[in-house]
């Protein structure tokens, strides 16, 4: 091989080598993003995010036999096993579990079946188009769509029992408990859908995010694991929608809601997976310039090595 | 092993993406035609939102057409005169093939018009294949040589206005024909994730009267200028490449590449022609049936807005 050959490869190479490090450069220094602000955080550790909702004021006391004192007035509490769950490269869906317990919990045993517990994990909800397609002149074709303002991108309920033995709809309805309850709210442009046309378009939503997983239900999912102790597992899908989520535990005894208890979990991503995202969105036009250099990069790369064993 | 693709949103087999990359780089480097027609369609199957695929197919293209764009320029087949007006229309092409793919986005008749788009390239361009090859395998048999057509000395092309002078090209055309058809190459690129080279290529032969040994050099260089305006346009204005998949499919499709390069040298010219052209065919007519077949669910989510 001649000098100049050698010089000329050596440009080449160092070409290639140069701009694939630009590219790398150019998206280090735009995916440095301020990050938000974080709440200041004391010295001492920091509250959980969690909420007791206040129980349903007690009856009004009344006369009772002097033998039988008032029973002090059931609460739940909970939490999940990983309030932080990142999502980076090689996410492939999680687990969660949710535990929680029965403060002056009645029941003599896990077996006795006095209390159900209704866990809900709701995903931040999210703006979307639904479509429905129809045959024209043989083709099947997008002819008809609505749009939803918010629909929970993630909604999992797991229970003691069916739902329809717990509690009566009205209660379900009021917490938004259930596939027929989630709340979603259609865009004003679907105001004169009827109600029929409203129900189509909902179990559709409901239907697709079953299929995805998205949207869970597990009937038998919790359980007592003691007189005040119970458990369920969740899994959320790979595609699940990153974002805060909100656990919402509900406690009933014969069909009245006696307490419920919030919690939150969140979803991040971490890694190249949300340096990727983020530079995405945040500086389109650079991610674009920036994808284009690592392929001019790759290609010269490759053409590099492969004519070198040639030669 | 699994990795997320963080622009398509979904959870794939990495070898999956770069064994596609592999196949399709084998075929291109064995036809000697660029892949993007293959790896769109192929993309739609395993199920990345076809506007992803589209776009995402642009930087790959830029990484197969980069190296061969040097290579000609060392060899300095590169007509620039001629390449810049070619670009200057498919730069043009780009924007307003953009464009168009946001407002089909919008009204949900994206995926309906790739599906159509493809169908019908594929379809005639498999068809015509299809018919040229089994000429060819017929006259290879039979010991006759046709005589090729006598080409006109000048045609429609030399009467319109605006000459210019394309030395490297030998060439003293209208600038109006290859700003035609830059711009129609480039608005195929961004609609459909193709270079267009199977376009352009006969165009400037046939049409243009372009020398054969500028016109491979010529439409390389154009066409990674193109794509590559492409992929920052989709980038801009749809977000729809996804980065980490674009760098499988082109690891993939550079290894392939080089083995297909190798196995199209042990095959005779009118049978390459002919797999391919089946090939092709295949594609259209699955393409063709996920339209005319019930499609079992007739609703279709689509997310709004991100966070």
């Amino acid at each position: 091989m001649s000098t100049a050959r050698l010089l000329h490869r050596g440009t080449f190479i160092a070409l290639a080598v140069g701009v694939l490090t630009a590219g790398v450069l150019v998206g280090a220094a735009l995916a440095q993003r301020p990050t938000p602000p974080q709440p200041p955080s004391g010295p001492s550790l920091p509250a959980p995010p969690t909420q007791i909702t206040p129980p349903p004021p007690a009856p009004a006391q009344e006369v009772r036999p002097a033998e039988a004192p008032p029973l002090p007035r059931e609460a739940v509490h909970a939490d999940v096993s990983t309030r932080r769950i990142a999502v980076t490269s090689t996410f492939s869906g999680t687990g969660i579990i949710v535990f929680g317990a029965v403060d002056n919990s009645r029941q003599t045993s896990a077996e006795s079946g006095l209390y159900d517990v209704v866990i809900v994990i709701s995903g931040a909800p999210s703006r979307l188009v639904a479509r429905k397609k129809s045959n024209v002149g043989g083709l099947w074709i997008n002819t008809s769509s609505t749009t939803f303002t918010s629909v929970p991108s993630y909604y999992a309920i797991s229970s003691t029992r069916p739902l329809d033995e717990i509690a009566s709809d009205d209660v379900l309805k009021s917490s938004g408990i259930g596939f027929d309850f989630v709340p979603m709210t259609f865009h004003r442009s679907a105001r004169n859908l009827t109600a029929d046309e409203i129900r189509e378009w909902r179990d559709a939503v409901v239907r697709l995010k079953r299929r995805d997983r998205l949207f869970q239900q597990d009937e038998y999912g919790v359980a007592f694991v003691g007189r005040s102790l119970f458990r369920s597992a969740f899994d959320m899908p790979a595609t699940v929608t990153v974002g805060a989520f909100e656990t919402r535990v509900y406690l009933f005894r014969d069909g009245e809601l006696l307490s419920t208890y919030t919690t939150k979990l969140d979803l991040e991503r971490e890694g190249l997976e949300q340096f990727i995202h983020r530079f995405a969105f945040d500086h389109p036009f650079f991610y674009g310039v920036f994808t284009v250099l690592i392929a001019v990069g790759a290609g010269m790369l490759a053409s590099y090595v492969f004519n070198r064993n040639k030669a | 092993m699994n990795i997320y693709l963080p622009i398509a949103e979904m959870s794939a087999n990495l070898l999956l993406f770069i064994g596609m990359g592999a196949s399709v780089g084998f075929l291109s480097g064995m036809f000697g035609v660029g892949g993007g027609f293959l790896m769109t369609p192929l993309l739609i199957f395993t199920g990345v939102p076809s506007a992803v695929a589209v776009g995402t197919e642009a930087a790959q293209i830029v990484a197969s057409s980069v190296s061969g764009a040097l290579a000609q320029w060392r060899r300095r087949n590169i007509d620039f005169k001629m390449g810049t007006i070619l670009l200057a229309g498919g730069i043009v092409g780009s924007v307003f093939g953009v464009e168009a793919v946001k407002a089909l986005r919008r009204a949900g008749q994206f995926d309906l018009f790739v599906i159509l788009s493809y169908v019908t390239m594929l379809g005639v361009i498999g068809t015509l294949m299809m018919i040229e090859s089994i000429n060819a395998i017929r006259q290879a048999k039979s010991g006759v040589v046709i005589a090729s057509r006598q080409r006109g000395q000048h045609n429609w092309v030399h009467r319109l206005p605006l000459k210019m002078r394309f030395h490297r090209s030998k060439l003293y055309i209208s600038a109006l024909p290859p700003l035609v058809l830059g711009v129609f190459v480039g608005f195929l690129a961004a609609i459909m994730g193709v270079g267009g080279g199977f376009i352009m290529v006969p165009a400037m032969i046939y049409l243009l009267k372009v020398p054969t040994n500028v016109v491979v050099g010529t439409s390389l260089f154009q066409i990674t200028f193109v794509t590559a305006a492409t992929t920052v346009l989709h980038a801009t204005q749809n977000q729809t490449v996804d980065a980490t998949l674009a760098l499988l499919l082109i690891v993939g499709g550079v290894i392939g590449a080089q083995f297909g390069a190798i196995a199209g040298q042990r095959l005779r010219g009118e049978q390459l022609r002919f797999l391919l052209a089946g090939i092709v065919l295949l594609v259209a007519l699955r393409l063709a049936w996920s339209l005319v077949v019930h499609p079992g669910e007739l609703f279709s989510l689509t997310p709004l807005g991100r966070p």
